[in-house]
């Protein structure tokens, strides 16, 4: 009797195994079929894929062709797109957690009202200031001119030491170009809007550090400086990682920015160019932009990689 | 090291709705040179805000705090040459314990890091610590980041060292070890303390002297046994003493006081100590009562009791003893310590005597202390002191 019982149990319970993961399959079907769909047009030729569902493997006409045109394609905006990336990352990180620092584990009056401006700057919208932001970086200020001076001549450095125009970087030989004056507007922006939500995110975690270690340090005659520079700055490096994958991300895949302020070809970034790239009267080559789309994908993937231990630290602390 | 003076100093807050709030008014102390003055109160009182205000890390109202004789009101914490130690112990978690204890000399002198890691190893030597210098704080237990925390803060050699609760986050036992070895280490290195906690029993043990702040109003300065035998108010009565002192509510009716249990018969000289006063507090230590079984009320301060609940705690008993010969839930009754070897049962019934040198009376409006217990005949009385 109790055997019948439960057997019957078992087998109600298999049943319900079975559409839990006939479930999730679905699921991960659901997920996978467009990146799988876009590897597999990614391989084919052009032949091969015209006519045929997109899904299917790449069994006759395959080729990393495709691949190899796309990355050659969008060589300079990759390299465009990390000169403009990482300084802006960096920079949005690091004011971020100066800013937020400054207005969370230092008291002084009237922090509420400048904090509230910071979040007030998350919701404004890339779209509201297009207009704006051009004619700042076209009209007002002359960085254009002081570029072009400087790839002239190099870059003094407060006077303390010379950047020249042209220099050896890993056997490499690098230089500014008169069009990176358009690049260097782009971090700057990137890093104007990028440091609200840093500053909020990197505020969420100064909140949990202990007032007492911070004012132990005071005690320890630290200054305000030192005190961020020694205990505020080794504590965020959780964070950091989460501001760094988030930002680079962001900034990586803006697009409508860049196409506002790089009105010049030589200084496109990669999100640029690829929406040119397979396009031509004859038609859209989907093979390449496949590929093209994954190049430009992969070093958001990277990062996400790299960090990525620091970054579930920083997201569970 | 300096003598560290509190003179009038009053901490206002300013609430977000503009209401003031004094959380410590117009408090006044001496403390000289290589004193041991533990601040006590109940929670809310003030006693961390002092601390803070003298530490730099809370600004002073009204009033003026000296160091040494000069004034330092204006003084940033890193130039009072203070060290304190919390009661979270505020460890920085990224550095080792050797870094933790190096951070001071390192930010506030220009010792070279040679001198500096001597320092160290030598004070992490007298706190016996010398084995974990490698060791990050997380991997210490409490009573290790106790002691990391005390040598950082006896490495920067200061004048002053402040201490908020620095044992509360500790277990029973290490705390009562932390006690002794806090004491010795204080006396040895000879540094002016302030020392918080809401503990009266540390505050008894450890002090040269004990400051006893209520509601931000400073009751009494004193040495502990001073507070405990002539309290200045009701207050400082109760507070300090555990268990805490028996009051009553009497009505003084000339050679005797009624109260709603018993009446007490007074001496004239008592009677003159609270001339002018219709009704009085009476107090009496639990340790002053004596408890009798099996005779007789003797004379006229000894009272018929039955005995309510018994605490035994090995060498003695707290008894709760209630009046007449009754007891249950609405019965009020008061403590009395008795011998350890003295077993009382509840129910039992008891003669309780309440000598009159013994007793405290104080004011029933404003708690000031009428009579304090007469300390020659201590001795003879009391047999617990």
């Amino acid at each position: 009797m109790s055997q019948n019982e439960s057997d019957g149990g078992l087998f109600e319970q298999s049943w319900s195994r079975i559409s839990l993961y006939a479930f999730l399959l679905g699921m991960v079907v659901f997920y996978l079929i467009p990146i799988e769909t876009g590897l597999a047009t990614s391989l084919k030729t052009q032949e091969a894929f015209t006519g045929r569902y997109p899904y299917l493997p790449p069994l006759q006409g395959a080729t990393f062709e495709w691949w190899s045109d796309a990355f050659f394609s969008l060589l300079d905006g990759l390299i465009n797109s990390l000169i403009l990336v990482i300084p802006a990352t960096v920079l949005s990180g690091l004011f971020g957690s100066m800013a937020a620092y400054g207005l969370t584990t230092i008291s002084w009056r009237g922090q509420v009202g400048i904090y509230s401006l910071f979040v007030a700057g998350i919701f404004i919208p890339y779209q509201a200031v297009l207009v704006p932001l051009t004619v700042f970086w076209y009209n007002i200020v002359p960085i254009q001119d002081w570029w072009l001076e400087s790839v002239a001549n190099g870059i003094s450095v407060f006077g303390l030491f010379e950047i020249p125009s042209t220099f050896m970087f890993l056997g490499w030989e690098l230089g500014f170009q008169p069009y990176h004056w358009q690049l260097i507007s782009l971090i700057i922006t990137h890093t104007a809007y990028g440091i609200p939500i840093c500053a909020l995110l990197f505020r969420a975690h100064y909140k949990k550090l202990p007032d007492e270690m911070v004012e132990a340090a005071r005690l320890d005659g630290a200054s305000i400086r030192r005190i961020y520079r020694r205990i505020i700055l080794p504590l965020s490096v959780p964070m950091f990682a989460v501001v760094f994958i988030y930002q680079f991300t962001q900034i990586w895949n803006d697009l409508l920015f860049a196409l506002i302020l790089v009105q010049n070809n030589e200084a496109a970034v990669v999100t640029q160019q690829l929406v040119d790239l397979g396009t031509s009267q004859s038609g859209t080559n989907f093979p390449l932009r496949m590929a093209g789309a994954f190049i430009a994908a992969l070093p958001t993937l990277l990062v996400y990689v790299v960090f990525g231990d620091k970054f579930a630290k920083g997201v569970a602390a | 090291m300096a003598e560290l003076t509190l003179d009038s100093v009053t901490k206002i807050f300013t609430d977000d709705d503009g209401s003031d709030i004094i959380a410590v008014d117009d408090v006044n102390v001496d403390i000289p040179d290589g004193e041991f003055l533990v601040l006590v109160g109940p929670s809310g009182c003030g006693k961390s805000t002092t601390l803070r205000m003298i530490a730099g890390l809370e600004t002073i109202t009204d009033g003026e705090i000296r160091l040494g004789g000069e004034r330092i009101n204006e003084q940033p914490p890193a130039e009072r040459n203070i060290a304190m130690v919390f009661q979270s112990y505020a460890l920085y978690p990224h550095m080792t314990v050797k870094q933790n204890m190096s951070f001071g000399l390192e930010e506030s002198t220009d010792m070279p890091d040679e001198k500096i890691s001597e320092v160290v190893t030598e004070s992490a030597a007298m706190m016996g610590i010398e084995e974990l210098l490698d060791r990050k704080p997380s991997e210490l237990s409490g009573g290790q980041q106790q002691r990391v925390a005390l040598g950082r803060a006896i490495v920067r050699d200061p004048e002053v060292f402040l201490m908020d609760e620095p044992l509360s986050n500790l277990d029973a036992k290490l705390r009562s070890t932390m006690r002794t070895e806090l004491q010795r280490l204080q006396e040895d290195l000879g540094v002016t303390t302030v020392y918080v906690t809401h503990d009266q029993t540390e505050a008894m043990t450890m002090s040269d002297r004990i400051a006893i702040l209520n509601d931000g109003v400073l009751q009494q300065v004193g040495t502990p046994l001073d507070c405990y035998h002539e309290p200045n108010n009701e207050f400082v009565a109760g507070f300090i003493g555990e268990p805490s002192m028996n009051f009553f509510e009497m009505s003084v009716e000339g050679d005797r006081l009624v109260g709603e249990q018993f009446t007490y018969p007074i001496s004239a000289a008592t009677q003159d100590a609270i001339e002018g006063h219709e009704n009085v507090t009476l107090g009496i230590r639990p340790g002053a009562i004596s408890v009798d079984v099996g005779s007789m009320p003797a004379d006229d301060h000894d009272f018929a009791t039955v005995v309510d609940v018994v605490e035994p705690m090995g060498d003695e008993e707290n008894v709760y003893l209630a009046f007449g010969d009754e007891r249950g839930d609405e019965i009020e009754t008061f403590v009395a310590t008795v011998g350890g070897m003295q077993r009382l049962d509840s129910g039992q019934t008891a003669v309780a005597h309440i000598p009159e040198s013994a007793i405290h009376l104080f004011d029933v409006t404003d708690g000031q202390a009428l009579k304090n217990r007469d300390l020659e005949d201590l001795d003879e009385k009391d047999p617990h002191l």
